[in-house]
């Protein structure tokens, strides 16, 4: 991450500064303690594994046999973070308990993001866990997705217009499905992930 | 514990430093001080009136000045006590209640960030709520909150 000193206008706010400069609304970026993540993945371990890794995606990425294996591979097993953030947590869950049973679709969440595949982000960003979000977000190991859970996740909900909170997380991380509600019901939730799964099976690069 | 009560048990450590005492529902009183007397009043109420909890430390913007404010518990008396100063708008200091409560911590700490009220000699005065290095102070009338309008929704091609 850049050092360099955001310059916030006065009488600007928090995220309007943040869409000005793409920093977050801090005075000083270094006085934030940022954890730093070299992002390895673990084909790169080996650099002729990743040699004939990238060569069989390369020639046959586009073929009608690898890459539709590995959408079926990886939708039929999507890890999602395990953690929550706000109230939509508590419907997070329900929907992986005995009633509903997210996980007949394969989905178990997983308390390590560099297991998952899969960030529900459950609830309020505050402007505080911004920079933990990114982070746990850069942890994740490609390919990755994300999908923004109730009205606070998807554009701040209720508190859209408060001081500490993050106007959608999309203004942080890149967001595949929004899921409505408020919170939404653990059936919209499991629906928000059977449309992602449509996603990943359409997937071509 | 009646405001008169609180009038006469102060007045001799702090002279002309106390302006007064005046009845608020449901507490003991609201004693309004020079920000100088802090720390000898604060000591006063904890020691000899016997309000040994500070349950809250609050501030408010009046825009030409800042008022700062503690909430005292006495078991004894079984009542709260407001304690509030008020402080210029330039330069709003006072002495931190550290010393004296040590409950004043989180409570000065979250004073400052929201409604910039410095305190002197604090011994820890970060941020509490927002981030470190947050840029603004969200509850002074002078910060203006976004309007929806200026939210985009970025998109991304799957
Ligand atoms: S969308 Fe509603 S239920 Fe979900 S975190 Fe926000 S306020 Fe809570």
């Amino acid at each position: 991450m850049t050092a360099a000193p955001t310059v916030v206008k006065p009488g600007t706010t928090p995220a309007e500064s943040y869409r000005l400069t793409g920093e977050l609304p801090m005075v000083d970026q270094a006085a934030v303690p940022f954890i730093e993540i070299e992002t390895v993945r673990a084909r790169e371990f080996i650099p002729a594994a990743k040699e004939a890794f990238s060569a069989m995606i390369v020639e046959q990425g586009q073929s009608k046999v690898i890459r539709p294996t590995f959408n079926w591979a990886g939708r039929n097993s999507l890890f999602p973070l395990h953690w929550g953030l706000a109230c939509c947590a508590i419907e997070f869950a329900a929907a992986f308990s005995a009633r509903f049973d997210a996980e007949r679709f394969g989905i178990v969440p997983r308390s390590s993001p560099r297991q998952c595949d899969l960030m529900i982000v459950n609830g309020t960003v505050t402007w505080k866990v911004a920079h933990k979000l990114i982070t746990l977000y850069e942890q994740m190991p490609e390919p990755k997705w994300v999908i923004a859970m109730g009205n606070c996740a998807t554009g701040g909900g209720p508190f859209r217009t408060a001081y500490s909170v993050v106007p959608g997380v999309d203004k942080l991380v890149p967001v595949d499905i929004y899921i409505a509600g408020c919170p939404p019901r653990p059936e919209a939730m499991i629906d928000g992930i059977l449309k992602l799964e449509t996603l990943i099976r359409e997937r071509k690069e | 514990m009646q405001p008169d009560d609180l009038a006469k048990a102060l007045a001799p450590r702090l002279g002309d430093r106390l302006l007064g005492v005046e009845t608020f529902v449901g507490t003991a009183g609201r004693v309004r001080f020079r920000p100088e007397a802090a720390l000898d009043l604060f000591r006063a109420v904890r020691d000899e009136l016997g309000f040994r909890h500070l349950s809250m430390v609050g501030g408010i913007d009046w825009v030409d000045h800042r008022e700062v404010f503690y909430v005292a518990w006495s078991d004894d008396a079984r009542q709260y006590v407001i304690l509030s100063a008020d402080l210029p708008a330039d330069s709003p200091h006072i002495e931190s209640a550290t010393p004296v409560w040590e409950s004043a911590n989180w409570h000065e700490r979250e004073a400052w960030e929201l409604l910039d009220i410095g305190f002197d000699h604090h011994p820890d005065l970060r941020h509490l709520l927002m981030p470190d290095g947050y840029a603004f102070h969200p509850l002074l009338r002078s910060f203006k909150l976004h309007e929806p309008e200026e939210l985009e929704v970025k998109q991304r091609s799957v």
